[in-house]
């Protein structure tokens, strides 16, 4: 896996949290689940779409600036592996891309950020709930394949918030 | 003895560095991720002019609320956790430390740069912000706006406050609630979080 280096990313400056130049901030379980029912509840599948299309924005600009620092990072192997070895040194959980091609994909999510803490604070859900990571892989596709912001609609066919085994998300342009 | 934020902000990255096989990150009895401000601001201020007119729930008593349930419930665990007793536990004196030790840990999550301006215990607490993550990212996108914008900030200091002087955890929560006076987002030179006992007991959480 091509890992990010993290020793020398993760850094401060001054107040700032910085991951390769990204501003980035910590939570918890408790504020990310919170966010998400608090869209379901208020919004419906607005909220549900806001919540993929905040995920998609900031992936994308994210992986924009990676790949552009990361200049070494050429194939689109090890661009994936990059893009997995953040979403697992984030604390979001672990992903794995079974397909990649630009026009469709498949994906699979052992374990997950979202799902540990929705399953910790609501337990068992009768719908899908990983709206972030859905996003987040459409952000990252539209940058691996060079495609402008809400290209790629991503679904999600299984999810562990439902108990299902593993989390299944399809790729599509 | 005063708290050494700088030891905190050193466990947190070092702690965070630690993933288990499942890509999670148990820290401080709770589970973190790290993730891009411009997620966290444009859910945050999209939710906001999209109910507005719409939908009976005031956005920012909501989002403020979450803010504020997390905040209780996250620190909550942080000063159970082991991580606390190891570091911060040996650096406090008196009950107001904590206090001091959660904004540590506030800085060292990069929420912005949190300092206690003024406390009167189990009445008032005043919290200043420079560099609010909030503010900052509404000013970027929106330019200046009419009220406050950091509605994190906002329900994390409230919790401070349920923390310190509530009720024994969980029944304490929104026995304080914070106003931001003032706003970076506003054009306020900072931001700044005002916190006082609380009329309301209940909220949307």
């Amino acid at each position: 896996m091509t890992p990010l280096e993290w020793q020398r990313d993760l850094k401060r400056k001054g107040s700032k949290l910085l991951l390769s130049s990204i501003l980035i901030a910590m939570h918890c379980h408790h504020y990310n689940i919170n966010l998400q029912h608090m869209l379901e509840i208020t919004m419906g599948d607005q909220g549900i779409e806001l919540m993929y299309r905040s995920a998609e924005e900031a992936s994308y600009f994210m992986f924009k600036e990676y790949f552009r620092k990361y200049g070494r990072i050429k194939t689109l192997k090890s661009k994936i592996e990059l893009a997995c070895s953040v979403y697992q040194n984030c604390g979001l959980g672990v992903l794995h891309f079974l397909k990649i091609q630009s026009d469709c994909g498949h994906a699979i999510s052992p374990a997950s950020h979202h799902v540990t803490g929705w399953l910790a604070k609501h337990g068992r859900r009768d719908t899908t709930g990983c709206h972030f990571t859905r996003g987040w892989i459409a952000g990252l596709f539209e940058v691996l394949f060079g495609r402008p912001l809400g290209t790629y609609k991503v679904v999600e066919t299984a999810c562990k918030m439902m108990r299902n085994d593993t989390c299944i998300f399809e790729i599509m342009e | 003895m005063a708290i050494d934020g700088q030891k905190i902000i050193h466990a947190v990255m070092e702690g965070s560095r630690y993933r288990d096989a499942k890509g999670i990150i148990p820290l401080f009895g709770v589970y973190l991720s790290l993730f891009s401000v411009r997620y966290y601001n444009k859910l945050s201020f999209e939710f906001e002019t999209t109910i507005k007119d719409t939908n009976p729930y005031n956005a920012e008593t909501l989002l403020t609320d979450a803010a504020q349930e997390c905040g209780y419930a996250t620190f909550h665990g942080i000063r159970n956790s082991r991580e606390w007793e190891e570091i911060v536990l040996p650096m406090i004196e008196k009950p107001e430390d904590q206090l001091e030790g959660f904004v540590a840990v506030a800085v060292a999550f990069g929420w912005g740069d949190l300092q206690i301006v003024e406390l009167v215990p189990n009445e008032r607490l005043v919290v200043r912000a420079n560099e609010s993550y909030e503010a900052t990212g509404y000013l970027e996108s929106y330019g200046f706006s009419n009220s406050s914008k950091c509605y994190m900030l906002r329900g994390v200091c409230g919790a401070f406050m349920d923390l310190i002087y509530g009720e024994a955890y969980p029944e304490g929560c929104f026995t304080f609630s914070a106003i931001e006076e003032k706003c970076r987002a506003k054009g306020d030179k900072f931001c700044e979080f005002v916190v006082k006992k609380s009329f309301k007991k209940k909220s949307f959480f």
